[in-house]
C-alpha cells in the first residue's frame, strides 16, 4: 500500500538527514550524532516491520554509494570496517524497538524510551561489539570497552526518542503507526 | 545528490558493477583467510596499485574515504605496541585497510544508478513479496526526499534562530520527524493520484 | 454516461463533516469552483480525483468509480496539486515525467524516451537529468503540469493553479491552460482564476451555495467576501 511505502522511504531519508546534523562532542571527545536517534524512531514511530525496512532501505543506499552515514561515510567500504556490526544491528535494533512498542500498553513516551534502550542500545551493542571484536581481532571484553565510549550519548538519544515519540503521539496520534 | 562516485573517469568505471562486486567479495574472503603479514601486505599493495594510475585527485579522494578508520588504526597500533605483538597488529591493520580500501574503490568507480540496478537484480528472487518496481520506487523516493527534508531542517533551524538565542540542536528532532510524516502522507497521495504503487 | 457525476456525496473526517449533500453533473469544458479557505474545495477535488472515498453518496467519472478503479481513473482524471512539492515523487525530471506513463503500462525505456521527447518539444531537453531539487518554484509547477499532461487524461483538476507564482509565470500558465483541449476543473479563492469558465460553483461550508455562469455567481461571491472581510473576527478554531 502507498502509505507504507512512503513512510518507509521518508523515514529512511530522516535517518539520513539526522546523520548530517552537526556532531556534538561529549566530554571525553566522543562524537555523537543523531543518526542512531533516527534508527530508534524508525522502530518507535513506524513499528517493527516498517521500521526495519526503512533502515534496510537506508543501508542499501549507503552501500550503493551515498555518503549518508554520520560523518559523510558511505559506500561498500563501511561494511568492511570496524563499524560493520553496528550497521548489521541497525535494522534489528529498529525491529526490536518497534516490536516492544507494538506490544506494550505503557504510555507512548515511556514505551518508546524503554524500547529505544532495549532495541537501540542493548540489541545494537549485541551486534556492534562482536563486529568490532572480529574486525579488530580483539576479545569481546576489549571490544566492549571501546564500545562503551558511546553509551552516554546513546542513553541521551534513547531518552530523546521517548520524548519525540510522545510528541508524535500527542500531536499526530494517527501517524504513530507502531500503535495504530 | 552528491555521491561517492569519483568524477575522475577511470577504465574501472567501465567494468560492469556486478563483476566488480563479485571480485570484491572474492578478494575480501581471501583477505580473511590470510593470516601472515607478508601476503596481506601484498594484497594491500595490489589495492594501492589499482588507485595510483588515475592521478592525484583520485588517490586523495580514496585517502579521504579511509579517514574514518584512523581512530581504530591508532587504537590497534597502540595496543599492539603495548603488548609487543607487532605481527598480530600488522595482520589486523593490513587486512582492515585493504578490505575497506578495495570496497571503497568499487564505490568510487561505480555510478549510483548502476549499483542500485545490481541491488534490484539481486532482489529479484524476492519479487513475490517485493516487486522490483516497488524497490526502485522506494530508492527514488528516498533520493528525492533527502534534499527536501534537509532544506526543511535548515528552515526550521533559521526559524528557531530568529526567535531564540540558543542553538536548536535536539529541539529540531520533533519537527523533523513531523516533516517526515507529513512528507510521507503527501507522497502517498501523490502516488495514488498517479495510479498507486503497483 | 460522460462527465463527472456526484450523487448526494459527502465526506467526513475525524467526526467533522467537510462536504455534505453534493449532487452535481459536470460536463462543461471549463469549470470553476470558488469558496473560502476551509469551504471544502480541496476535499471536493480529492473526492472527484478518487484520492479519498466519499463517506456518503457516490462519485462517478464517465460511469466509473474513481476511488475503486484507479487504472480507469488514470486515463480520465489528472490532478495538479496546489504545492508542487507535494506532487513530485522522483529525484530527476525525466523520472518524474516517465512515472505516469509507466503507471499506464508503458515499458520503462519507452516511457523515458517519451519524457525526453516531451521536454525537447518544449525547448527543455537539457532538463532531463536535472535533479528536481534544483528547479525553481515556477519550474516545478511546470514539471507537475507536464507530468499530468503526458498521461493525457480527459479531465484535469487544478487546485489553486496560480498560487505562489509570480506575474510572468501566471501569464504563462494561464496561456498554457487556456490552450488545452481537456476539460479543466479549477478551484480557487480568486475570482480572476475562474472568470473565463463556462460554469462556476460557489462552495460554502461544504455545500453548494450557487451554481451557474460566472456572471451570475461571481458578483455575489465577491460581495459576500468583501462583507466578511469587513468584520474582524477570524478567531474560530477548526475542529
Amino acid at each position: 500500500m502507498e502509505r507504507d511505502l512512503t513512510h518507509i522511504a521518508l523515514f529512511a531519508a530522516l535517518v539520513a538527514i539526522l546523520g548530517l546534523v552537526p556532531q556534538i562532542t561529549l566530554a571525553g571527545g566522543v562524537p555523537i550524532t543523531a543518526q542512531s536517534l533516527g534508527i530508534m524512531l524508525c522502530g518507535t514511530v513506524l513499528g517493527a516491520k516498517r521500521g526495519a525496512l526503512a533502515v534496510l532501505l537506508f543501508l542499501a543506499l549507503v552501500a550503493a554509494g551515498l555518503p549518508l552515514l554520520s560523518g559523510g561515510r558511505g559506500g561498500i567500504g563501511v561494511f568492511a570496517g570496524p563499524s560493520v556490526g553496528y550497521l548489521v544491528g541497525f535494522p534489528v535494533a529498529a525491529f526490536v524497538a518497534g516490536w516492544i512498542m507494538e506490544r506494550t500498553t505503557l504510555p507512548a513516551g515511556l514505551a518508546a524510551g524503554a524500547a529505544s534502550v532495549i532495541g537501540g542500545i542493548a540489541v545494537l551493542y549485541l551486534f556492534g561489539i562482536p563486529g568490532m571484536a572480529i574486525v579488530l581481532d580483539k576479545t569481546l571484553p576489549e571490544a566492549a570497552m571501546l564500545g562503551m565510549a558511546f553509551l552516554p550519548g546513546d542513553i541521551l538519544k534513547a531518552v530523546l526518542a521517548g520524548f519525540v515519540t510522545q510528541g508524535i503521539a500527542r500531536m499526530r496520534p494517527g501517524s504513530l503507526l507502531s500503535r495504530a | 545528490m552528491l555521491t561517492l562516485t569519483s568524477p575522475v573517469e577511470t577504465p574501472l568505471h567501465r567494468l560492469p558493477a556486478g563483476a566488480k562486486l563479485a571480485a570484491l567479495a572474492v578478494f575480501t574472503l581471501v583477505l580473511f583467510r590470510l593470516s601472515s603479514p607478508l601476503p596481506l601486505a601484498g594484497a594491500a599493495a595490489l589495492v594501492a596499485a589499482l588507485h595510483l594510475p588515475w592521478g592525484r585527485t583520485f588517490a586523495l579522494h580514496a585517502l579521504r574515504m579511509l579517514r574514518p578508520l584512523w581512530p581504530f588504526v591508532a587504537v590497534v597500533a597502540l595496543w599492539h605496541l603495548w603488548t609487543r605483538d607487532l605481527h598480530g597488529g600488522a595482520v589486523i591493520l593490513l587486512r582492515m585497510v585493504a578490505a575497506v580500501a578495495a570496497a571503497n574503490l568499487v564505490t568510487m568507480t561505480t555510478r549510483l544508478s548502476d549499483m542500485l540496478a545490481v541491488f534490484e537484480t539481486l532482489a529479484r528472487p524476492l519479487s513475490p513479496i517485493l516487486p522490483p518496481r516497488r524497490l526502485a520506487l522506494a530508492f527514488a523516493l528516498v533520493i528525492r526526499f533527502i534534499p527536501t527534508l534537509s532544506d526543511r531542517m535548515a528552515l526550521l533551524a533559521q526559524a528557531s534562530r530568529a526567535r531564540s538565542p540558543r542553538r536548536p540542536g535536539w529541539r529540531l528532532a520533533v519537527p523533523a520527524t513531523l516533516a517526515a510524516l507529513d512528507g510521507a502522507d503527501q507522497a502517498a497521495e501523490a502516488l495514488r493520484a498517479r495510479g498507486g504503487s503497483d | 454516461m460522460g462527465g463527472i457525476t456526484l450523487q448526494d456525496a459527502g465526506y467526513s473526517a475525524g467526526g467533522k463533516v467537510i462536504l455534505s449533500g453534493l449532487s452535481l453533473h459536470l460536463e462543461e469544458p471549463r469549470i470553476g469552483i470558488v469558496g473560502r479557505n476551509g469551504s471544502g474545495k480541496t476535499t471536493l477535488l480529492r473526492l472527484i480525483a478518487g484520492l479519498v472515498a466519499p463517506s456518503a453518496g457516490t462519485v462517478r467519472v464517465d460511469g466509473i468509480n474513481p476511488f475503486a478503479d484507479r487504472k480507469g481513473a488514470l486515463s480520465r482524471l489528472g490532478i495538479l496539486f496546489q504545492n508542487p512539492e507535494h506532487q513530485i515523487l522522483f529525484p530527476t525530471v525525466e523520472e518524474e515525467l516517465a512515472f505516469g506513463l509507466r503507471q499506464q503500462g508503458m515499458p520503462q525505456r519507452q516511457a523515458l524516451e517519451a519524457a525526453r521527447a516531451a521536454l525537447a518539444a518544449e525547448g527543455r531537453g537539457h532538463w532531463a537529468k536535472a535533479p528536481v531539487s534544483t528547479l525553481s518554484g515556477g519550474q516545478k509547477h511546470w514539471l507537475c503540469l507536464q507530468a499530468v499532461l503526458l498521461m493525457a487524461p480527459a479531465t484535469i483538476l487544478l487546485d489553486e493553479p496560480f498560487a505562489g507564482l509570480d506575474l510572468p509565470s501566471i501569464a504563462r500558465v494561464s496561456r498554457r491552460l487556456a490552450a488545452l483541449p481537456q476539460r479543466l476543473v479549477t478551484i480557487s479563492h480568486d475570482t480572476a482564476a475562474v472568470a473565463g469558465a463556462d460554469r462556476v460553483i460557489w462552495l460554502e461550508a461544504g455545500r453548494i451555495r450557487t451554481d451557474g455562469p460566472p456572471a451570475e455567481v461571481l458578483p455575489g461571491f465577491t460581495a459576500e467576501m468583501a462583507r466578511i472581510g469587513e468584520a474582524d473576527a477570524d478567531a474560530d478554531l477548526a475542529g
